[in-house]
């Protein structure tokens, strides 16, 4: 099964976009931590941009994976990574400020191991199969801790399993109210995975554009990081969500209307259908 | 590669190297578990290791057609392998939560699990013929054996020319039964062992009652449960090459492969999620 149907021409090369995707989403990740140096939770909304940012990484990854005929479909891809990534992200979130960086070295382990399993031991024979599979649990395990912060300000283990509640204006500490505790990782976990599949699955084919596709990537990513942002009102206080929400939805908005023009630059013919016109008079 | 150097598929060619390998690394990651936490945790592993086994093998029953089937053009259910071994696999996993949370022993609870997978796919297999034969209006015949091996039903005047066969025939949907019954007490065994070990160590970890950390006991052994499903299931997804009739394919003859890489992947997966109830050599 190791015929490759498609080739690479021009955009930018695997490598800077892996290089790229790995620096900006741990900085961002790092970047959450001001929250604990202000003492404030303001900052949460760089675990969404470090989510966008996996993303694109990922969903590249995904296209050379794909390229080859794997013959199970794209969002197989996206599942496996998510899969091993959050087992090493929750492992990681015990290392506190190392949390990021043991998160990738653990996440890069368990894909290389998989990596091996599938191309030796199940025969797939795949160039890229080892590689892209440990692209991917680092890319699954980044998104989400990256989600994991924007949704409770931290990504440390104490941070994702407690959280507060008021009763009677007296303010207590509860599990059940937490990212862990109420299962929110349930959520971030599909919603990484739709997002991380999506765009090579729709935009894969002879029309195959690297720049269309990273755009829906990162539209695709805006998109779950607007529901974790609505999400995090849970969690964090309103005024740090909205700023997460209305990043979210600018972000959303820009890369929704720059990948609406992408994909006009590259169908052979558009036609603006207006909705249907209510006819007066009958 | 080009598509003229590339090597015929694979198909069912064992490799005794990476097969031998596979072992050995289950058998060193056993004993990191005895070595960092020698009975509760290398009985957790165990357990785990068989879940995945369990899923590994079951998704190999499961009637998959892709997207050929979607057209009438293949026999199976019109999805991908990942897309049905979640279905099936989480509907079990459930039914046998569920089943956990009212208390029922460890054997009620995984055939609960196992009951709940069979049952989805059951849902499944007998709403998709249905969709077949009268919607599209084509019969079930299948294109890889002459006689249906349960019924004797003979297949080759249903089958149409230039198809490999088309919709659900009887042992297509008997394997998805049995598939989705073993996905699903898989599914349910892993997420039952890592249950009960939260449940023990989580409390003194993280210095609570043992009430207090149940909703992240659960919910951990939960995602945990799914993480490994998904990463099992896309494996022998792998092994299968995207589509499978059921028992009776040719290409269900290559599941010692999917059972070697079921284990590694879930002594793998099972260690680190075991490794993270224990106290960290430094703090």
């Amino acid at each position: 099964m190791s015929v490759k149907v498609e080739v690479i021409e021009g955009g930018i090369p695997h490598n800077k976009i892996m290089i790229a995707g790995v620096v900006s989403t741990l900085v961002c990740l790092y970047l959450t931590y001001l929250n604990v140096l202000t003492g404030t939770e303001m900052f949460s909304f760089f675990g969404g941009l470090a989510v966008v940012t996996a993303l694109i990484w990922g969903s590249h990854t995904i296209k050379v994976l794909c390229s080859y005929g794997i013959g199970t479909g794209v969002p197989s891809a996206g599942m496996i990574a998510f899969g091993s990534g959050v087992i090493a992200m929750l492992l990681a979130t015990r290392f506190n400020l190392l949390a990021p960086i043991v998160a990738l070295i653990l996440a890069a382990i368990i894909g290389f191991i998989l990596g091996y399993v599938s191309n030796n031991i199940l025969n797939m024979k795949i160039p890229a199969m080892v590689q892209a599979l440990t692209e991917m649990a680092v890319v699954g395990a980044l998104s989400l801790m990256g989600f994991a912060a924007l949704m409770t300000g931290g990504f440390t283990f104490a941070g994702l399993t407690t959280g507060t509640v008021s009763v009677l204006g007296q303010t207590l500490m509860t599990q059940q109210q937490s990212f862990m505790g109420g299962c929110l990782i349930a959520v971030a976990f599909l919603l990484g995975a739709i997002a991380i599949q999506h765009p090579f699955n729709a935009c894969l084919g002879p029309g195959w554009k690297q720049d269309r596709m990273l755009m829906l990537t990162a539209e695709c990513g805006f998109l779950s990081m607007l529901v974790a942002a609505v999400m995090s009102f849970a969690l964090i206080t309103s005024g740090s969500a909205i700023i997460s929400l209305i990043i979210a939805i600018i972000g959303w908005g820009y890369t929704y209307c720059q990948y609406m023009a992408l994909s006009k630059r590259d169908a052979a013919a558009w036609l603006d259908a207006k909705p249907i016109p209510e006819v007066e008079g009958h | 590669m080009s598509a003229v150097a590339a090597k015929p598929a694979t198909g069912a060619a064992m490799n005794p190297t990476a097969m031998g390998i596979g072992v050995i690394l289950v058998l060193i990651l056993l004993g990191i578990c005895w070595f960092v936490s020698p009975t509760v945790g290398l009985m957790a592993l165990i357990g785990v290791i068989i879940g995945g086994v369990l899923i590994g093998f079951g998704v190999h029953f499961v009637p998959v057609g892709g997207a050929p089937a979607a057209m009438g053009q293949a026999p199976g259910i019109a999805t991908g392998v990942a897309m049905l071994a979640a279905g099936g696999g989480l509907a079990g996993l459930f039914g046998g939560a569920w089943a956990a949370a009212a208390g029922q022993t460890p054997i009620v609870v995984i055939i609960t699990g196992g009951v709940g997978g069979g049952l989805m796919m059951a849902i499944t297999c007998m709403m998709v013929n249905f969709v077949y034969v009268f919607g599209m209006g084509i019969p079930a015949a299948s294109g890889k054996v002459a006689k249906d091996p349960i019924t004797g039903d003979s297949q080759a005047e249903y089958k149409s020319q230039g198809t490999e066969g088309h919709g659900l025939p009887f042992v297509s949907f008997v394997g998805g039964v049995t598939g989705g019954i073993f996905a699903g007490a898989g599914g349910t065994l892993i997420y039952l062992e890592l249950l009960n070990l939260y449940e023990g160590a989580l409390p003194t970890l993280m210095q609570l009652k043992p009430e207090q950390v149940l909703p992240i006991a659960i919910s951990m052994a939960g995602i945990f449960a799914v993480g490994m499903f998904l990463v099992n299931a896309v494996l022998t997804a792998y092994n299968i090459t995207g589509t499978i009739e059921g028992p009776h394919d040719p290409k269900f003859k290559r599941w010692p492969r999917a059972i070697v890489a079921s284990a590694v992947a879930s002594a793998l997966c099972g260690l680190v999620a075991i490794l993270i109830v224990l106290p960290l050599p430094f703090t």
